[in-house]
């Protein structure tokens, strides 16, 4: 095969990123130009090239549906779970990481096969178990049921990031006078921020998406968060509501793309760096 | 500071003993080190002192109190380690202070305290940097810094030297050294390096297989080795050990010949070092193997028989492959070993 110059393997490599972004943003900026364009353009089967904006989503979300509610519900239930979630995986991790004890690695996997079961089969115990702690149709119900759910996942991500840190500067601290507590506090939670918050934003997206759970706690829209709320569109006398539907996701998306641009350097690099000679 | 002693120290991992019956008082202001390859058990035996490892039996006294259940935050010893363990989290300034909030120093004095151990290690224009902004020797130096900002009893040090490169080991090597004089600290430092071993202690622990193979002064550990393993552990190039049988007040061996003390007999081992031996002379004999001229010496490695021979010769020696020689030296700097243990044998006993 004959060598590739330097600028034409450039090139390459950009054509095949580029690609590779435009499959993955294509279908939300889709979702966000049907959002702001109005229902009848939507459902032609003619396609348009030219589309006519509209605010009509917009305006019907905020205005003729309690689009405020569901939105502060959303949030509401996805930052309360993850804050339980990472403060329960943060010594479970460590705890898995560092402490040597009898079933250790039994206790891990157990954790880790949680995720692994059916979620419809724990649907009904989790129903009354909620409904006789009165919990039933609350954000609170929602952030627990999120929290259990990522648990597993959290606490694996974070224990990876831990056993990563050098034993040495544990050690360290011991010597230099510092207990335990003081060095999750101290050394080990800045050491792995990276993984804790790699876990936190995988827990919320996977809350932000969570139906089943949501569909079965949130019997009134005093509960609903907006995965749920979505599904009211395609029923009731007005059929579907596409470009209410595409807007609603849209929105649903922005927060966490948002946050995962914020914090793109903490998911792909190390802390650790200059702890110990690299 | 403080005097160590060690009573009796035995640490097992099941049925693999780590260190053996190591017994050793280190008094106040010594620079002891511990030395030995890897895996001899030297640095298990400072992780006891400092009590990040629990001895399996034995006791440990520092300042004559028994330490052997304290906790290691408890302990008051300061530790320096090989991978620098800076908090990388912290700058400098936060790295050096850290010992000194946890073991409770009022805080009006910490900035005083902080400065003052930064400017010993030359290291006051890099306080409010990361660890990851700063070059190997000087993370080593702000390591350095946070073991000598508290006085601690003891200062344990974990092979500090060796992540640096040569020329930043000799200038830290020096540096440690005047430190830990100015400070009248005891030290205990644990390395492999027979040089680092040689300029710094006050007194050598040579290790090997979790057992002591020899305590003393450098000069007694160089002059007056215990056995085969100390003899070709220490020196650069170590000793060379010729086994071969002494039969009536001659040694012989493949390519040896040399008087011997008339009351040794059978298999034993003959030692003499590389400064000791002279191109010429009838005591070896042998062919060029290597010529490694250095500037202000040579050295020379010349096959003996089925071995190895090495030599130092003057600056200006040069000879080509396999060009035969003879080797010579002063009967009154061989040393005898037995042959099935290792063990010196001492000249007329």
């Amino acid at each position: 095969m004959a060598r590739r110059s330097r600028s034409e393997r450039l090139w390459l490599r950009y054509l095949i990123l580029f690609t590779w972004a435009a499959f993955c943003l294509v279908p939300m900026l889709w979702f966000l130009s049907i959002g702001l364009r109005p229902r009848t353009e939507v459902i032609t089967a003619e396609p348009i090239y030219w589309p006519t904006w509209s605010l009509d989503a917009w305006h019907m979300i905020w205005r003729d549906w309690p689009m405020r509610a569901y939105l502060i519900n959303s949030l509401m239930a996805i930052a309360g779970s993850v804050v339980i979630c990472v403060g329960l995986a943060i010594p479970a991790a460590y705890s898995l990481a560092r402490y040597e004890y009898r079933g250790r690695d039994d206790i891990g996997f157990y954790i880790l096969s949680t995720r692994m079961m059916a979620p419809a089969i724990v649907a009904i115990p989790i129903f009354f178990l909620f409904r006789n702690l009165g919990l039933l149709d609350t954000v609170w119900a929602l952030m627990l049921v999120y929290a259990a759910i990522n648990l597993s996942i959290t606490t694996w991500i974070i224990r990876s990031y831990m056993l990563d840190i050098p034993k040495e500067l544990e050690d360290a601290a011991r010597t230099d006078g510092a207990s335990d507590l003081t060095i999750l506090w101290e050394i080990i939670i800045p050491a792995c921020r990276p993984g804790i918050i790699t876990a936190a934003v995988i827990a919320a997206i996977f809350a932000i998406n969570e139906f089943l759970f949501t569909l079965l706690i949130a019997s009134t829209p005093a509960a609903y968060t907006l995965s749920v709320a979505l599904a009211n569109f395609s029923g009731g006398t007005d059929g579907i509501i596409y470009n209410a539907i595409a807007l609603v996701a849209f929105i649903a998306f922005l927060p966490v793309f948002l946050v995962v641009l914020m914090i793109q350097k903490h998911l792909s690099r190390g802390l650790t760096m200059g702890a110990v000679k690299g | 500071m403080a005097a160590i002693e060690l009573q009796n120290v035995v640490k097992r991992y099941g049925a693999f003993v780590g260190v053996r019956e190591f017994s050793l008082a280190i008094p106040d202001e010594e620079f002891l080190v511990l030395l030995g390859p890897s895996g001899c058990g030297k640095t298990t035996t400072m992780r006891m002192i400092a009590g990040l490892e629990e001895p399996t039996e034995g006791r440990i006294v520092i300042g004559g109190e028994d330490m052997t259940e304290v906790d290691a935050r408890d302990r008051d010893v300061a530790m320096v380690f090989q991978g620098y363990a800076l908090y990388p989290n912290m700058t400098i300034y936060d790295n050096i202070r850290f010992p000194l909030r946890m073991r409770g120093v009022p805080a009006t004095d910490h900035d005083r305290l902080i400065r003052r151990a930064a400017d010993m290690v030359e290291l006051g224009a890099y306080l409010d940097r990361k660890p990851g902004a700063l070059s190997g020797g000087q993370r080593q130096r702000a390591a350095l810094a946070r073991a000598i900002v508290r006085q601690p009893q003891a200062f344990l040090m974990d092979e500090p030297l060796s992540n640096l490169d040569a020329k930043l080991r000799a200038s830290m090597r020096v540096q440690i050294k005047h430190l830990q004089r100015e400070l009248r600290a005891t030290t205990v430092y644990v390395t492999h390096d027979q040089i680092e071993a040689m300029t710094l202690a006050d007194r050598i622990v040579v290790m090997n297989q979790g057992a002591v193979q020899q305590v003393g002064t450098p000069d007694e550990i160089y002059a007056d080795p215990a056995n085969t393993f100390v003899a070709g552990f220490i020196g650069a190039p170590p000793m060379n050990l010729i086994d071969g049988v002494a039969d009536g007040g001659t040694f012989t061996a493949p390519g040896v010949t040399a008087p011997c003390p008339a009351t040794l007999q059978g298999k034993v081992v003959l030692g003499i070092r590389p400064e000791d031996c002279v191109v010429g002379g009838g005591n070896l004999t042998g062919s060029v193997y290597g010529v490694e001229p250095t500037g202000d010496m040579t050295y020379l490695t010349v096959n003996v028989g089925t071995r190895q021979v090495e030599v130092k010769a003057a600056r200006d020696f040069r000879a080509g492959l396999d060009t035969p020689l003879t080797i010579g030296f002063d009967p009154r700097r061989t040393y005898f070993f037995d042959g099935a243990t290792g063990q010196r044998l001492r000249h007329g006993s």
